[in-house]
Order: structure tokens, then sequence, then C-alpha cells
């Protein structure tokens, strides 16, 4: 009640019906666009989840219950495939935070080379990923790669590495170009949080006798945490979700060193026909995104307590 | 006196040789492949294969590019007898895939912002009920993964009549952006001084005049900043404009190039040609939007 | 004449689509309904008087400027049909299509491949040409076996072939004459002494490299095609039961030469795993390698003096095995079922169309097939297309007429053709590179993709 009446009292927050109207009138456009194109798929898919559905045998879709979870959990590809995820996610999320941090700190610096650099680091953003993925296999190619070709003239190597041939070398060469695709964005929004880290804050440092590390380690890194938050969510449900990249670069090897969870859930659709998996296995990775997201969420927040 | 002047001119020195040492390296990992692009697309195919290859072309010519604007063959790929060199002639499609691409970025783009702001501005200043859940209806939608939607999506566009047109692959792009752009303006918003709004709606502007005449001119780099990424996100994706489009009416580079790359008579030149080109227009974007896109990104992520 | 008429008219003559026709005649006032009986009326005079059909045909992206002048020659020739053309990338065909079949889009005829026919057959989305279109029974007997197999689902032909290429053993003779050996090796084992030659002498670091890379569906071919060149050299029995996972196998012995090659002799590029078919030509073409399986057109690409210096020594020999055997495939027009619900007219327009694409009145041959062989090098189905002198001298420029029509003999389509097909392998091409690479042995690999298979087919 009380806060009702607080709310009218200010003209700024009271919300009188035909603002209300306005409002809604507002929302309608965007909500219609998106729900348009949500709640069918979804209930389309959660039918289809439950449902026998591969598409070369038309006449014969009964409802199977959990079936299909029960299959893709105990599916070949699940434990090796989630494996690989992991791996890869463990290792790209923080490669990409680690450089966009580095370059971050880079174009914060007042010289001409920042305005350069500012321009030139939005480029990988808009390259589409199917391509990056065929430039990137191809610079790591064995045989003719500019990566080898520039190792070896400068001596570095004596013979040309197969660097997406050996699983280590994969997985690392796929977590250069995942830098090199997601780095930048991650850069730009560390760049526009440090750029509101108001300066007080550095010369109140400095009076205690902070020096540079001091003052990344006690203001810079503090202030940067809610930043750091949100790109380290954003990357993870990319390194889960999207596999287009990575899988135009390796096609999911050598062996099964880079088959992602995600190309899994394409494939069962596309190239096994079998939508009912499909849709289940992309259920049960949306599921354990908004598990991963949830204790990240905790963690995150219980570290702020302290 | 003098020896502590050197010795600080000496640390600037080594502060400025560090920081260029440091752009350096980082724009050469981050500009080595695009330039790498560049430099295959003036090469002859012989010249690439070579081994060691030259980093730097011999002859540099830009017979590929004419090609693909003018369908004037390469000399390296001319008519002999019988048998004519094979070319991959889906790459002279490409200058029209630019433009699709092009119209279909900046129609999302513009809707996106029109009822993005609209939206975020309404959700930022006015309460009402089911904000809460319609807000976290727009930013939970993005969950889905695609490979669950890929096939509904079609359908639906097939069940309108839609398939092949640009509006097709707008009203599938503005489902993907616009809950970004509701979230990131509304919190740019909530951030903007409420007193200037609050006089001008006693003064009695209504609230979609105080949002055009005040809040969106005080909101511009971030309007940029959204709008960057609507088109970017556009313009990249691969997926859906490969199962929305069916010809060149309205097939968007990331499907042409892809079908360029996987052709067995694609030459490596004629790829890097493709690529080059389709960095232009988001140069251009981005040479265009730097200075808005971080100041449009500090305001809103100041309050994040 | 009423605007209606006109429109009328212009429906009939073809000149604007149906779709077209509703949004003008909404302009011009009318209503839905009266819109709905006059395209009912046109429908039935179309049935009446053969007049005019629209056929869409839907490709994968190769050659499309050669497609439409083809498409555009026979509207020429057909006055009364109109040809709508999409193409598609060729990487995501299948998903496309599967798509496209799925969301019940029009389509009347188009590319599809012995690789997914059981796939599209079985579930409906493609109709048995032989029952619709009477000519296609005749072509039969004009084949290569390989050919006929990979068109043939239940026992009916689905189609008539665009191009029936096969998997070839290819070698630069350069590097064979440099390194002192006289002819191309005749069998594994000779080939592994004569890959040790050319590495001891420091003419190729890896004088062998093959198509692996995982997503590249050719690997599953050049994979069997090495099997089909052995002794035995069969993955399954007559009624589909594994015989790869026997000890012993052509199976095995190929996947221990190749785990052989790689980690012992090292004469196969480990880049192979990562290869798809463009960069194995293009590193055949930049003379870092001797010897590779490619299809044959790819011949015609690495003779190829403007794009290559190496032009004139990519030489062809039989597959080094016992039997010589390999792996051919056909890639062919297809009708849908759609098609054939759209009733006679259709269905008669359809047929001259791949008359005109693919097919052969008494020993004239259409200008389509020949097209494809002479222009862009592409293997044919037919057997007695050799006998065409243009065609036999266009081949002759770049490769052996008589060593590609032996091939063609000895070819035969992939074994184990099934609706589960794709899903084996998918599953095989992953097992096969952990085989290579050492991380799980032969046996066990082999005894994992029969595992697989047994369950696929209980399922």
């Amino acid at each position: 009640m009380a806060g009702q009446v607080r709310r009218r009292a200010a003209p700024g927050q009271a919300s009188s019906h035909r603002e209300r109207t306005y409002a809604y009138l507002t929302l309608l456009p965007a909500l219609l666009i998106v729900a348009g194109f949500t709640v069918y798929p979804l209930v389309y898919s959660v039918y289809l989840s439950l449902h026998r559905e591969i598409l070369t045998d038309p006449l014969n879709h009964p409802f199977t219950g959990l079936t299909n979870y029960a299959q893709v959990l105990g599916s070949y590809y699940l434990v090796s495939s989630t494996l690989s995820t992991i791996i890869f996610a463990a290792l790209a999320v923080p490669a990409v935070l680690a450089f966009g941090l580095a370059v971050a700190l880079l174009l914060n610096q007042s010289f001409a080379g920042s305005a350069f650099l500012r321009v030139v680091i939005l480029l990988p953003w808009a390259m589409p990923a199917v391509i990056s993925g065929i430039v990137w296999r191809w610079i790591f190619n064995g045989d003719y790669g500019v990566l080898n070709n520039l190792l070896s003239s400068l001596g570095i190597i004596h013979q040309y590495i197969p660097w997406l041939s050996t699983p280590a070398t994969a997985r690392a060469g796929l977590v250069v170009a995942q830098v090199w695709r997601e780095g930048p964005l991650a850069a730009i929004f560390l760049l526009a949080a440090l750029q509101t880290i108001p300066r007080e804050l550095y010369s109140a440092a400095k009076v205690d006798g902070g020096g540079g590390w001091s003052a990344f380690r006690h203001v810079t890194l503090p202030m940067l945490r809610p930043t750091l938050s949100i790109v380290l969510i954003y990357e993870t449900i990319v390194a889960v979700v999207t596999f287009d990249l990575v899988y135009v670069m390796t096609g999911g090897g050598p062996g099964d060193a880079t088959s992602l969870i995600s190309w899994y859930a394409y494939t069962e659709v596309f190239k096994f026909v079998n939508l009912g998996h499909g849709a289940a296995l992309a259920f049960l990775i949306a599921a354990a995104l908004v598990v991963v997201i949830l204790i990240y969420l905790r963690a995150l927040r219980s570290e702020e307590l302290y | 006196m003098t020896g502590v002047r050197a010795r600080l001119s000496r640390q600037h020195l080594i502060r400025t040789l560090g920081l260029w040492g440091a752009t350096a390296l980082v724009g050469l990992f981050v500009l080595g492949p695009i330039l790498w692009m560049v430099d295959s697309s003036l090469q002859g195919e012989n010249e690439l294969l070579s081994r060691p290859s030259h980093i730097l072309p011999v002859n540099p010519s830009f017979d590929n590019y004419n090609y693909i604007f003018t369908g004037e063959i390469p000399r390296s790929f001319a008519v002999r007898g019988a048998i004519r060199s094979r070319i991959s002639q889906e790459a002279r499609q490409i200058p029209q895939a630019l433009e699709n691409s092009v119209i279909v970025a900046l129609g999302v783009t513009l809707i996106n912002l029109l009822l993005g702001s609209l939206a975020a501005y309404s959700f930022a200043r006015i309460r009402f009920r089911g904000k809460g859940l319609t807000f976290n209806f727009l930013l939970g939608s993005r969950l889905l993964p695609a490979m669950a939607i890929a096939i509904p999506y079609y359908t639906i566009i097939n069940g309108l009549g839609q398939l092949d047109t640009y509006t097709a692959l707008i009203v599938v792009y503005l489902t993907f952006t616009l809950p970004f752009t509701v979230w990131f303006l509304r919190e740019y918003f909530l951030l903007l001084p409420k007193e200037t709004e609050d006089a001008a709606l006693i003064d009695g502007c209504n609230r979609f005049q105080t949002l055009v005449h005040i809040v969106l001119p005080l909101a511009a780099p971030a309007m940029v900043a959204a709008g960057a990424f609507a088109f970017m996100a556009s313009y990249n994706e691969f997926l859906f404009a490969l199962l929305l489009t069916q010809t060149i009416n309205s097939q968007t580079l990331p499907v042409i190039i892809a079908s360029v790359a996987v052709n067995p008579d694609a030459s490596f030149a004629l790829i890097s040609v493709s690529v080059v080109l389709a960095m232009v227009p988001p140069l251009l974007f981005a040479i265009g939007i730097r200075r808005y896109l971080t100041r449009g990104l500090v305001g809103a992520i100041g309050h994040a | 004449m009423s605007d209606l008429d006109v429109l009328v008219n212009a429906l009939n003559a073809g000149r604007v689509s149906r779709r077209e026709f509703v949004s003008r005649g909404i302009a011009l006032g009318l209503s839905t309904t009266v819109l709905g009986s006059v395209l009912a009326a046109c429908a039935q005079t179309a049935q009446k008087s053969g007049g005019p059909v629209d056929l869409t045909f839907v490709t994968w992206s190769y050659g499309i400027d050669t497609i439409k002048s083809n498409i555009a020659k026979f509207e020429a020739q057909n006055p009364n049909t109109t040809v709508a053309f999409q193409d598609f990338s060729w990487l995501n065909y299948h998903d496309t299509m599967v798509t496209r079949f799925v969301g019940k889009t029009p389509t009347d005829l188009a590319y599809s491949s012995d690789h997914w026919l059981q796939e599209w057959a079985a579930a409906g989305w493609l109709a048995p040409l032989e029952d619709h279109f009477s000519q296609v029974r005749s072509y039969r007997a004009d084949y290569f076996p390989y050919v006929t197999s990979g068109m043939t689902y239940n026992g009916k032909v689905y189609g008539i072939p665009y191009y029936a290429d096969t998997w070839a053993f290819l070698y630069n003779a350069d590097h064979l004459q440099r390194a002192g050996l006289s002819g191309p090796p005749a069998t594994w084992d000779e080939l592994t002494e004569q890959a040790k030659t050319i590495k001891s002498k420091g003419i190729a670091n890896y004088p062998v490299i093959l198509l692996f890379a995982q997503d590249d569906p050719g690997s599953i071919e050049v994979w069997t095609s090495m099997v089909f060149s052995r002794t035995d050299g069969h993955l399954f029995d007559s009624s589909f039961h594994p015989v790869f996972n026997q000890p012993g196998s052509a199976a095995a012995k190929t996947i221990d030469w190749i785990s052989g090659s790689l980690r012992d002799t090292k004469i196969l590029d480990p880049a192979s795993l990562q290869s798809q078919e463009i960069p194995v030509v293009k590193g055949m073409e930049s003379g870092a390698h001797t010897f590779t399986i490619l299809e044959t057109y790819n011949q015609a690409e690495l003779n190829n003096p403007g794009v290559n210096k190496l032009a004139g020594n990519f030489k062809m020999a039989p597959m080094p095995g016992e039997t010589q055997g390999t792996v051919g495939y056909v890639r062919f027009y297809a009708a849908t079922g759609q098609l054939i619900n759209r009733g006679a007219d259709a269905v008669g327009a359809a047929g001259k169309f791949l008359e005109y694409f693919g097919g052969k009145t008494g020993d004239q041959f259409s200008p389509v097939v020949k097209r494809w062989a002479v222009e862009n090098g592409l293997g044919f189905g037919w057997k007695s297309l050799w006998n065409d002198a243009e065609v036999k001298t266009a081949f002759n420029k770049w490769g052996d007429s008589a060593m590609l029509q032996k091939n063609q003999e000895l070819a035969r389509a992939k074994d184990g053709l099934t609706k589960f097909y794709p899903s084996w392998d998918v599953f095989s091409r992953t097992e096969l590179q952990k085989a290579y690479l050492g991380q799980v042995s032969t046996q066990d690999a082999l005894k994992a993709m029969a595992d697989k298979w047994n369950e696929l087919q209980k399922a």
C-alpha cells in the first residue's frame, strides 16, 4: 500500500492507466516477433522429443515418453563429446577472457596505436564464423599453410607440422581461432568497463603506495568484475552452443578430439534425420547450460560477499 | 635534475616501445588472417601452391576480382581446345550476395533499433503488470539452441509463403537480436538522469515524445552500439540463411562463399577474393561507428 | 478484354506464377474465392490441353551457369514448360533438402546421390522413376554396374545419371622417374616400398596423401575403395551382415596399412586426416606428394596447364590391390513424390526434361550429357558414350580413356547402402581415425563399427 502511494507521488514513476497502455503497445511488436518464433518452435520441439520421429520411417510416430532422452543419454557419443566440449570450453573461455582483458588494457592507453587498433579489432567480429573456419583451416594446413611457411622461414621449425591432425595441436588450434573470433568482442566490452572506472580510485591507490600491479589487483579487477562475469557467461554459452567455427575447422577430428556435443544435436536432426533425438539432446544441452550459469552466478555472488 | 629527466624520458621511451610492440603483436594476430586473404586474392593459383609459397605476391594481379565483376575469365583459366579450364562459376554471384547481405543487415538494424528502443524505454521507466515475466521471456528465448528450432522456423516461414525473401531473413534475425537490444538499451536508459524526463512529462510531453526528444538524443551512443550488434549478427549468420533462402534473389554472402569454398573447381585465389569483398561492408561500418561504440557500451556497462 | 482476362491469359502463358497471380488479382480488387475458382478452372484447362507446366528443379551449386544455359535451351525447345531453378551448397545439400522435404516445399526434380537414395526413398520423398518414365528401363542395359546399383532401391531404379565417377589411384610420374622407378605399384606392399624410396631420396617427404578429413563424405569412399582393391574386399555379406570385423579381413589389412604408413614408415602425410578434396588436389598440384586416390575428374584439374605448372605429370593406374577393385558413385536426377502427385501433365513435362538432361534417343546422347563430360571432365555412367569420338578425345587430353573405362568396369557401389548408412558412416569415420592414430586397435575399431551396424539394423 505504502509503495503505491509513493509511486503515485513521484511523477516519473507513476504509471497511469494511459502509461500502462502505452507500455503494452510499445512492447507488443517486439514481443510478438519473438514469441511467434519461440512458442511454436518450443512446443513443436517438446512434442518431437516425446515421440519417435525418424524421417526414414514416415508412418510410425508413437508417443514414447522419455525414451528419446534415455537413448541420447546412453548414446555412444555422449561421454566423449561432453568431454571434448568441456576441454574446449575450459581452454577457450579463459583464453578469450585473458586476451580480451589484455587488449582492453592496451586500448585504454592513449596513444596513436590504440586508435588504429580500435578499428582493426572489430574486423574478426564481422567475419562469418563459417568463413573464419575455412580461413583458419587453411592457415593451419600441414602442407601449404601460411603458419608453417612463416615458422619455417623464421627458422623456428624445420619440418612442416600438420597442426590439425593430432588431438593436442588440433585443440590448441581451435582455441586460437576461437580467441581470434571471440576475443575482440570481449575486449570491446572490457574496454568500455575500464573507461567507467573513476580516476580517483587510482590516485587513492597510489597514495596507499600501490604500484601498477597492485592498482590492477585492487582497483581494476574488482571494478571489472561485473563485466567479466557477463563476458564469462556469454563466452561459455558460445563455447557450448555454437559449433560452426569449430566444425568447419576440424570436422570434429582427429578421431573425436574436437567433436562437440552441439554438433551431435545438429547431426541427429540433419544427418541421422532423427528429429526426436535431436530435440531431446537440444533440451539436455540447454538444461546443462542453465545449471552451469546458475553455478557461475552463485559463485560470483558469494565471492562478492567477502 | 637532468638525471631525473633522462630517467623519465627513458621510462617514457620504454613505455612507448612496449605499447607499440604490444600493438604490433595484437595487430598482427587480428589482421594476419585478413591480410593474408588480401595477399592471396592478388596471387595466381600457381604462386599460392608453390613450396615454399610466396608470402608476398610476385606478380600481383586483379584478374580474380575482374572475373567476379565482369565474368572475364582470368588468364590462368584460358580456354584451350575442347576443354575449358574449370572455374567456380558460383563466385560470380558474390556482388549480388553482397547486396543481399547489406540490405538484410541494415533492415534488421533499423527495425531492431525502432522496436527495441520503444520496448526498452517502457521496460526502464513504466511499471506494469507482467513486466518481469515478459522481460525474462525475451531474454530466455535466446536459450533455445538453434538446432532445435531450425526446422520449426522453416515450417513457419514456409507456411507464410516467405521462403527466399528478405522479409524472412529480417524477421528471423530480429528474433535473434531484439532480446539483446532490449536488455542493452534498458540498462542504458536506466542510467540516464530521470529529472529531465520528469520535467518533460510535467510539461505535458507524453512518454513517446519524451523518448524521441529527450531520451534518444542522450542515448545515441547506446543506439549505435546496439545497432552494431544487430548488424554484425545478421551479416554473419549462416545456418538460417542457408535454410531459408533458395536463389540468389535472397542468398547472403556466407551462403555463397561457403558454396564456392567447397566446389572442386574453386581456386584459393577466388575464395580469397570472396572473403576480402565480404569484409568491405563491415569495415566501412566499423570505421563509421567506432567512436560511438565504446561510449555506448561504457554507459550500459557502467550500470551492470 | 477485362483486367482479369489479361491476367488469366498471362497465367496460362506461364508469364506469371500462381502466387503472383493471386497477389495481382487481389490488387485488382478480386476476392480470393473468385481467384480460387479461376485458378481451379485454369488447372482444369491445363489438364485437358497439355497447357503450361512449371517445374522446380533443385541442384547443388556446381557449374550453375552451365545448368542455366542448359535450362534456357530446354525451355526454347519446350515452350510450354518453364523451369524454376534453385541451387544449394554441396556441403549442406543433404541437410537443406531434408528441411525442404519436411517443409513440403514444392520440388519436382532434384539432384540426388547414391548415399542418400535409401533415406530419401524410404521417407517417401523420391518416386521410382522407372514406374513413371518408360525410357528409364531401356537405359539400364547401357549403365556400368555400379551406376545401376547406386540408383536402385528395393529393386527399382530411381534416377538418371547426372554424372558417375570412380575413385582412382593417381601418381606423379615425374617423382617416379626421378626415383628411378619403372612404373606405378601393383600392390599395397609395393606402394610402401616405392614410397620409402621416394622419401629416402628426398623427392617427397610424405609421398602419399589421402582424402581422410572426417567432414568430407569422400573419406569413407576412399577407405572403402582401398578395401575393395584387396582380395575378398567386401564389408558385408549378401544379407548385409558385417564381415569386415573378421580377423585378417580386407578392412583390417587396410587399416593396418594406413596406420603403419602414418606412424611407422611415415610415408603417409599426417595432414591427410584434415584434408578434404580440394586440399588433396592442391597438395598434389604443389608437387609435395607422389600418390593419392581421387575422383577421376580431378585428374583433369591436375593436368590443367593454366592452373598448374606440373600439369602433364599426373597419371592414373589401377588401384594397387590384388583385385584392382574400387568404388564408383553416381549422382543422378531424381523425381519427387510431389511431382507424381501433380498429375499427368507435370509428369509428362518432367519426362521431357529428364530426357534432355540425362537421356538418349537411340544411340544419340542428349547434349547435356556430353557437355558435362567434354567441358568439365565429369565421369559418366554410360558404357556406350565411350564410343563417341568427341568425348574420347576430350578425356584423352588429360587422362587415359582406356584406363578410365577399365576403372569403371572394376568399380562397385559402396557396400552397405541402407537407410541407416548415414548414421553408421558418421560413427565409422571417427572410429577409423582413432584406429589410424593408434588410439584404439584395428580390431577394436572394427568391432565397434560392427556392433554399431548391428544395433542400427535391429532398430
